[in-house]
C-alpha cells in the first residue's frame, strides 16, 4: 500500500470559508481534547478495563457526520468517541460514562465501548469486530420498508473488520436488498497490531465494488476532503436509495488500546503522520487567513468544556446494583 | 372446538399479528416464495403479505440475524426463522453478545422484540446437524426469554405473546409437533410466559417434560400406571426462561418424587437446572434423589438403532421411573 505523499496544503486554493473551517477546528480539537483527556483519566486509574482512542483520526468522524441530520442514523464503533460526539451525545454524559458513571449516556454500565444514544439516533457500537455489518443491513431494511424518505444510515467501521466474513455477506445483501445505508471505513491502517497489507491483497473500498456497491476513496486527514466526498455518496444515498462505502485512509497516533505501547510500528512512521495531523491542516488554513484570534477563541471555549465535563464525570456517583438488572 | 395442527396454529398466531401490524415480519430460508417454510408454517403467508412482510433471504443466518436485530432496533417486530435450530451454531454472536445484551447495554434505550423461532428434535433420520434441541445451551444467557410450546394451543397462544414481548425470545418448536393437533379457540387468546400447566394429576412422582417429550411422558405415565401401578404427574413448564418453578415445587411437595425429562444432551441439560433448584430449595419434601432423563451425550445418530438409544423414550421413561421405586 502506497504511503499517502504531504500534501502541500498552502498551494492549495482556499475553497472554503472561514466560519466553516472553523466549525471543523472545533470540532476535531473537542474530539482531541475529549481523548486526551480520557487518556489523562486512565492514566490516574479511573478508567476501568480499557479505552480505544483515536487520536489523529478526528477528521473522519467530523467530515462525515456534518453530512447528517439528526434523524439519519449511525453506528459506531469501539474506538467511536469522535463519531458519538459528532451525532450529538454531550460531552458530559460521554465523559462520564468513560468512567463508568450514573449519569453516563448508558447509566454507566458499559463505557468507552458501546456508546449508545437513541435520543440522536446513534444505535449503539459492538465490541465483536464485524457484528455492525449484519446489524446495518436490518437498518436499511427497515428503512426501506418504513419509507423513510431521504434517512440513511451512516454505519462506521475499521479496516480490520473488513476481513469478517461478515463485511462480505453484508456488501452482498446491501446490493440484493438495496438499502440505503453509507458505509464508512476508517482505515487507519493496522488491525490492532497488524498491518492491512499483511491481512488482504485487495484496497478495502475495492471491495465493495465486486458487489456493485459504489465507492470512494479519500485522504481520511484532510477534512475538507472528506466532507466533499462524503457529501456526494450521502447525497447518492439519499437520492438512489441503494448502498455506498468511503474508506477513509488515516492513522492513530496513539496505540491500540490506552496503554498499548504499539511495537508493531516505527516511531518514523509516527513522525510522518504527525505531520499530516488534521487539525493542524485546518489551523494552517486558517492561519493563512488571518484567524488566529479565533483559533485562540474557539479552543479556549472546547478547553473549558472539557474541563468542566472532567469535574462532571469526577464528581458523579458510580451506579447502584439493582434486582432489576437480573433477567 | 375446532382442533387444528401446531404448524397451523403457528400460521394463524403470525398471521393475526401481521394483519394488525405492518411491522411485524417474517425473515428466513425458504419461507416466502416456494416452500411457505420447510415445514409450511408460512405457507400462503407471501401470497397474503408480500415481500414487505415475508422476506426470504439467501442462505446466510448471520444477516438473517442481523436483519432481524437491526430492525427491532428500528421499532419493527421480526420474527426470524432458522430452518432447523441447529443453524442457530452460525450466527451465535448475534444472540449471545447483540439480541440478549442489547437492553442491559443501553441502559434501557433499546429492547428487541425480537422472535427467533427454531424447529428443532429429532425428527426420525435427521441426523447430527439437523435434529439437536438446544434449549438448555440458551438458557444461561442473560438477557433471552426461552418458550417450547408442547401442543397447539400452546404454540399459538405463546407465539401471540412473544410476538409482541418487546423482548428476544427463542422460540422452541420440534418437528414431531408440527402435525399434532388439539383444541384451539377461534377466538384470540394469548398465554403468558413463565406459567407451566399440569398435564396429569397424579401423586407418587412428579415428571417435568418439555415440547415433544411431553407426548412421551404421557405414553409412559400410561404404562406406569397400568402395569405398575404408578401414578404420575406430569407437568409441563411451556417456558424455560422464565421458569415456572412454583408449579414443580407444589408438585414436588405433593409426590415427594422428581424425575425430569428431556431431548436435550444430559449433560448441563435441562434437569440439570431444575433439579439443582429443587435440591436448593425444596431437599426436605424430597424422598430420593431427582432423575434425569435426557439424551446421552452423543451426537443424535442418524438409523432408529442408534437414535432410540440416545433419546429418551417410553420404554426408557417407564424403566428410568420404575428404578426410583424399586427397593
Amino acid at each position: 500500500m502506497k504511503k499517502l505523499k504531504y500534501l502541500d496544503i498552502m498551494e492549495k486554493k482556499m475553497k472554503y470559508d472561514e466560519q466553516l473551517l472553523l466549525t471543523f477546528l472545533e470540532k476535531m480539537y473537542l474530539i482531541r481534547r475529549f481523548e486526551q483527556k480520557v487518556y489523562e483519566f486512565a492514566e490516574r486509574g479511573l478508567v476501568f478495563g480499557s479505552t480505544h482512542l483515536g487520536i489523529g483520526e478526528e477528521a473522519t468522524s467530523v467530515g462525515t457526520i456534518m453530512n447528517l441530520n439528526k434523524d439519519d442514523y449511525m453506528i459506531a464503533t469501539h474506538r467511536g468517541h469522535g463519531q458519538e460526539l459528532m451525532k450529538g451525545t454531550s460531552v458530559n454524559q460521554m465523559m462520564a460514562e468513560m468512567l463508568g458513571k450514573e449519569t453516563g449516556i448508558c447509566k454507566g454500565r458499559v463505557g468507552s465501548m458501546h456508546v449508545t444514544d437513541r435520543s440522536v439516533n446513534n444505535l449503539g457500537a459492538q465490541g465483536i469486530i464485524g457484528a455492525s455489518f449484519p446489524i446495518s443491513i436490518g437498518v436499511g431494511l427497515a428503512i426501506k420498508i418504513k419509507n423513510l424518505d431521504g434517512r440513511i444510515l451512516m454505519s462506521f467501521f475499521g479496516d480490520g473488520s473488513t476481513n469478517q466474513g461478515n463485511f462480505y455477506e453484508s456488501l452482498n445483501f446491501a446490493d440484493i436488498w438495496k438499502v440505503p445505508v453509507l458505509f464508512i471505513c476508517v482505515n487507519n491502517l493496522y488491525g490492532m497490531g497488524t498491518h492491512y497489507c499483511r491481512t488482504c491483497n485487495i484496497e478495502v473500498y475495492k471491495k465493495a465494488n465486486f458487489f456493485n456497491i459504489a465507492s470512494d476513496v479519500a485522504d481520511g486527514n484532510d477534512v475538507v476532503e472528506v466532507y466533499e466526498k462524503t457529501a456526494k455518496l450521502v447525497e447518492m444515498v439519499r437520492k438512489e436509495r441503494r448502498a455506498a462505502l468511503l474508506e477513509l485512509r488515516t492513522y492513530r497516533t496513539i496505540g491500540h488500546s490506552a496503554f498499548d505501547k504499539h511495537p508493531y510500528r516505527t516511531k518514523e512512521e509516527i513522525e510522518e503522520w504527525k505531520k499530516l495531523d488534521p487539525i493542524i491542516r485546518v489551523e494552517e488554513k486558517l492561519k493563512a487567513a488571518e484567524s488566529e484570534e479565533k483559533i485562540k477563541d474557539v479552543k479556549k471555549k472546547v478547553d473549558e468544556l472539557i474541563e468542566q465535563a472532567g469535574k462532571f464525570a469526577m464528581e458523579s456517583n458510580y451506579p447502584k446494583f439493582d434486582a432489576s438488572m437480573e433477567q | 372446538m375446532r382442533e387444528i395442527s401446531y404448524s397451523e396454529a403457528l400460521r394463524e398466531a403470525i398471521r393475526e399479528e401481521m394483519l394488525k401490524d405492518k411491522n411485524v415480519i417474517m425473515i428466513g430460508e425458504e419461507i416466502g416464495l416456494g416452500y411457505g417454510g420447510v415445514f409450511g408454517v408460512s405457507r400462503g403467508l407471501y401470497d397474503e403479505f408480500g415481500p414487505n412482510q415475508i422476506i426470504d433471504t439467501p442462505i446466510a443466518e448471520n444477516s438473517i440475524m442481523g436483519a432481524g436485530i437491526g430492525t427491532a432496533l428500528m421499532g419493527m417486530k421480526p420474527i426470524l426463522e432458522m430452518m432447523f435450530s441447529d443453524f442457530i451454531a452460525v450466527c451465535f454472536d448475534g444472540v449471545l453478545n447483540q439480541a440478549a445484551k442489547m437492553k442491559f447495554m443501553t441502559a434501557g434505550q433499546y429492547s428487541l422484540n425480537l422472535v427467533i423461532r427454531l424447529p428443532g428434535g429429532e425428527g426420525a433420520g435427521t441426523g447430527p446437524h439437523h435434529s439437536q434441541c438446544l434449549e438448555s445451551l440458551f438458557m444461561t444467557i442473560p438477557g433471552i426469554k426461552i418458550v417450547n410450546p408442547s401442543n397447539a394451543y400452546d404454540a399459538k397462544g405463546l407465539l401471540k405473546t412473544c410476538i409482541n414481548l418487546g423482548e428476544p425470545v427463542l422460540f422452541f418448536e420440534h418437528k414431531k409437533l408440527y402435525k399434532t393437533k388439539s383444541e384451539v379457540p377461534e377466538e384470540e387468546y394469548s398465554i403468558p410466559l413463565g406459567k407451566g400447566r399440569i398435564v396429569r394429576q397424579g401423586k407418587d412422582l412428579t415428571l417435568v417434560a418439555l415440547s415433544y417429550m411431553v407426548n412421551v411422558a404421557i405414553a409412559s405415565a400410561d404404562e406406569l400406571k397400568e402395569k405398575y401401578n404408578i401414578d404420575v404427574e406430569i407437568i409441563d413448564p411451556r417456558t424455560l426462561v422464565p421458569l415456572d418453578i412454583e408449579i414443580i415445587a407444589n408438585s414436588v411437595k405433593k409426590t415427594s418424587r422428581l424425575a425430569i425429562l428431556e431431548e436435550s444432551y444430559l449433560r448441563g441439560g435441562i434437569g440439570a437446572e431444575i433439579g439443582s433448584i429443587i435440591c436448593e430449595k425444596y431437599m426436605d419434601y424430597l424422598d430420593s434423589p431427582i432423575k434425569k432423563i435426557a439424551s446421552k451425550n452423543v451426537p443424535i445418530p442418524m438409523p432408529a438403532s442408534l437414535a432410540n438409544e440416545v433419546i429418551p423414550n417410553k420404554d426408557r421413561v417407564v424403566k428410568e421411573i420404575r428404578e426410583m421405586f424399586a427397593g
